[in-house]
């Protein structure tokens, strides 16, 4: 063998070293990081509930460099197993997040198919050893917005344009009916249903409906910021949902509810990614993250909790509260809310005594409802008017 | 108390009714001349997207409704070219149209969602007019200019489509294509001209939607109004004087569907517009009764020269 020939196999051997070294580190790199995956329902295009969990998303990826995501939209229940089939098998996801209650049984049952992968679902109450649930609440919010309407209405009458009748949706109106009626005890709330979550259309006949009706403040449930505009448009006013939606209406919009799913899915990424979440010890992880936990937070605009046009207009109007003593409803809003958001939390807006709009008793006196009361509260308020599907008769 | 409930609901059903009269002439056009088009709603949603794209870009509401127009009439030619040029099924070409409308309005407003827009098609109040007992409050208090075009449109088509001699040839060309091409109609021309009219004017009632009725992009925004828009259009046996009637009874009932929630249940008046089409289509598809709604005679029939 000749000294050339000895050179040209080093170098060549060398060389392969080389790639070989950057294959390891590029494997490396690409094995340590954390995949995972998201499954909506719906469109990201809503600007709604699953653009809410894709900003989440984005958030997650920005702040961990060691996290890789992908998602995928419009996922029926149907499909959200072959879905989970693709994340798994062809994209090596470690965590996958199904985000509607309709993706509940599926993702159980794919939790069984592979058991070295963790999954997380969104807004459902079946867990395994490897799948747990998470959900935040904006019924504190809501609570918060119904005492500026209270205040704010000229007419007592108040709108809400909802999608579905769900325990969510209700329990959303509750809690501000709620607040309408501590800060406002003649004003009603006038519910009217979409029977759809996207429906623009439908919302803007609604909110007119609503204007014709006497109505001169809203709160909604549909994924889109058309209630806002329409109360825009007639010099109403509305409070904004989901997502921030000030620039939508900087008239109109009051206050309202923004979701921060982005707290959560950090926080369960963070615990997956150093261990301390398996896909052996889920069977008890449940996040119900309010205020507090900054999964909910005020405002039609991420850090205004309350639109300068009406800070006046709530400072002058005061109400009589039996522990607090006359306060104005701005101090009262800002009390609330230092209240929910305490470590301790000492305030809920459902404690009793609390009847049902047809004077059955809810709560007892000074009794709080429990998150399964909550999460499956059907009845309503009393100053609650219009239909209310499936309203309890006992 | 009951003549505003009554004028606040009727003011209503012309926003609401608009987009829908605007698609349905465009229909009309469409089906007189013999081409079925189901891909209304693709053809609609296109139209809003482009036309938001272009009012957000422009800041000229109008020339979004132009582009809208024109991006209406794109996704139309898509639709001639499968089912006149290559004669395909006008059934399946149309669902096609409307899928594809669907997916490529939603990618290409992916820029577009949760942007409010400055510049749009204002409602406006018209002086004088305004003051006419009832009618003017209904009609000209707070209304979008484009409501005004759509119901002004609407004899002007009826007008050209029964006494003129363009009306008679689109008639015949929809009647009888192999007579219309022995007395020298060019038949092809004729059934692109109206498809792309269809086009037009659903891309216009996208546009309505997106920068006038509800400024604002939202992926799937026109929810199913393409598919009321076929209902209507046998609804209003292919007049469209009747088409005015039928697209303001479905914007009067959908807003009806929302003020009388306290008393009827809210699913049964949403379910009245789809319950009609379904009526109307089941009376379209008893043959015999085809003839007496008026029906074009060679609608969904692909023409071959030299075929009976």
């Amino acid at each position: 063998m000749n000294h050339k020939c000895v050179k040209v196999v080093s170098l060549l051997v060398a060389v392969s070293l080389i790639f070989a070294g950057f294959a390891a580190v590029g494997f490396a790199e690409e094995h340590n990081k954390l995949k995972a995956g998201f499954i909506y329902v719906g469109p990201v295009g809503d600007y709604g509930y699953s653009k809410g969990h894709d900003v989440g998303r984005e958030y997650v990826e920005e702040i961990f460099p060691w996290l890789e995501t992908f998602y995928v939209e419009n996922v029926a229940p149907s499909d959200v197993e072959s879905t989970i089939d693709q994340f798994v098998n062809n994209r090596d996801a470690d965590v996958i997040f199904t985000t509607s209650f309709g993706h509940m049984n599926p993702t159980i049952s794919a939790a069984k198919k592979y058991q070295n992968t963790i999954f997380f679902h969104c807004s459902g109450y079946k867990r395994a050893k490897n799948v747990g649930t998470y959900f935040s609440g904006l019924y504190q919010t809501y609570y918060l917005s119904g005492l500026m309407a209270g205040a704010l209405t000229k007419t007592d009458k108040l709108g809400y344009v909802g999608a579905f009748p769900t325990p969510e949706v209700k329990r959303h109106i509750n809690a501000f009916a709620i607040g309408i009626h501590e800060a406002n005890p003649d004003a009603t709330l006038h519910v009217r249903w979409l029977n759809a979550w996207v429906d623009p259309s439908g919302a803007k006949e609604a909110t007119q409906a609503l204007l014709e009706e006497g109505v001169d403040g809203f709160a909604f449930t549909e994924d889109t910021p058309t209630v806002l505009q329409t109360a825009q448009e007639n010099d109403a006013f509305s409070f904004s949902h989901y997502n921030p939606m000030y620039r939508f209406a900087e008239d109109a919009a009051v206050s309202g509810q923004i979701s921060n799913w982005g707290v959560i899915y950090a926080d369960i990424l963070y615990k997956v990614y150093y261990g301390v979440y398996t896909n052996e010890n889920l069977e008890g992880v449940d996040y119900w993250w309010l205020l507090k936990e900054g999964a909910a937070e005020l405002g039609a605009k991420r850090g205004m909790p309350i639109n300068p046009k009406y800070v006046d207009e709530l400072k002058s109007k005061t109400v009589e509260d039996p522990i607090l003593g006359k306060i104005s409803v701005y101090d009262l809003i800002m009390k609330r809310m230092e209240q929910m958001k305490a470590d301790r939390v000492t305030f809920d807006p459902f404690v009793g005594p609390m009847k049902d709009r047809q004077g059955i008793q809810r709560l007892k006196d000074g009794e709080w409802a429990t998150h399964d009361e909550l999460w499956q509260i059907q009845w309503a308020y009393p100053n609650v008017k219009g239909p209310w599907p499936d309203e309890p008769k006992e | 108390m009951i003549e505003e409930w009554v004028v606040g609901t009727l003011s209503r059903t012309l926003a609401y009714g608009t987009p829908l009269l605007l698609a349905t002439l465009g229909e009309i056009y469409s089906e007189r001349s013999g081409v079925l088009n189901l891909g209304v709603e693709g053809m609609m949603i296109l139209g809003a997207v482009s036309a938001f794209a272009t009012a957000f870009i422009t800041g000229n509401p109008w020339l979004g409704m132009l582009v809208a127009g024109i991006a209406g009439a794109l996704a139309s030619l898509i639709h001639g070219f499968v089912s006149i040029t290559l004669r395909a099924n006008q059934v399946v070409s149309g669902l096609a149209l409307t899928m594809l409308g669907l997916g490529l309005s939603g990618l290409f407003g992916k820029g577009f969602e949760g942007k409010p827009l400055n510049s749009t098609i204002t409602n406006v109040t018209v002086p004088v007019l305004k003051d006419i007992p009832y009618l003017g409050e209904i009609l000209f208090v707070d209304q979008s200019p484009i409501v005004y075009i759509a119901i002004i449109l609407t004899p002007v088509l009826s007008f050209i489509l029964f006494h003129t001699s363009l009306g008679i040839t689109i008639r015949s060309v929809g009647e009888n294509p192999s007579a219309a091409d022995s007395a020298g109609i060019n038949v092809w021309l004729v059934r692109y001209f109206c498809v792309v009219t269809g086009g037009i004017l659903a891309g216009f009632a996208g546009g309505y939607l997106s920068i006038a009725y509800r400024p604002a992009w939202t992926q799937g925004m026109t929810s199913g109004m393409g598919w009321l828009v076929i209902a209507l259009t046998i609804f209003a046996s292919w007049n469209p004087s009747r088409g005015l009637v039928g697209a303001f009874l479905f914007g009067a009932l959908m807003h009806l569907s929302f003020r009388l929630q306290p008393w009827v249940a809210p699913e049964l008046l949403k379910m009245m517009p789809y319950g009609s089409a379904i009526l109307a289509l089941v009376i379209i598809s008893l043959g015999s009764l085809k003839k007496s709604m008026g029906a074009p005679n060679a609608l969904q029939q692909p023409y071959i020269r030299g075929e009976k």
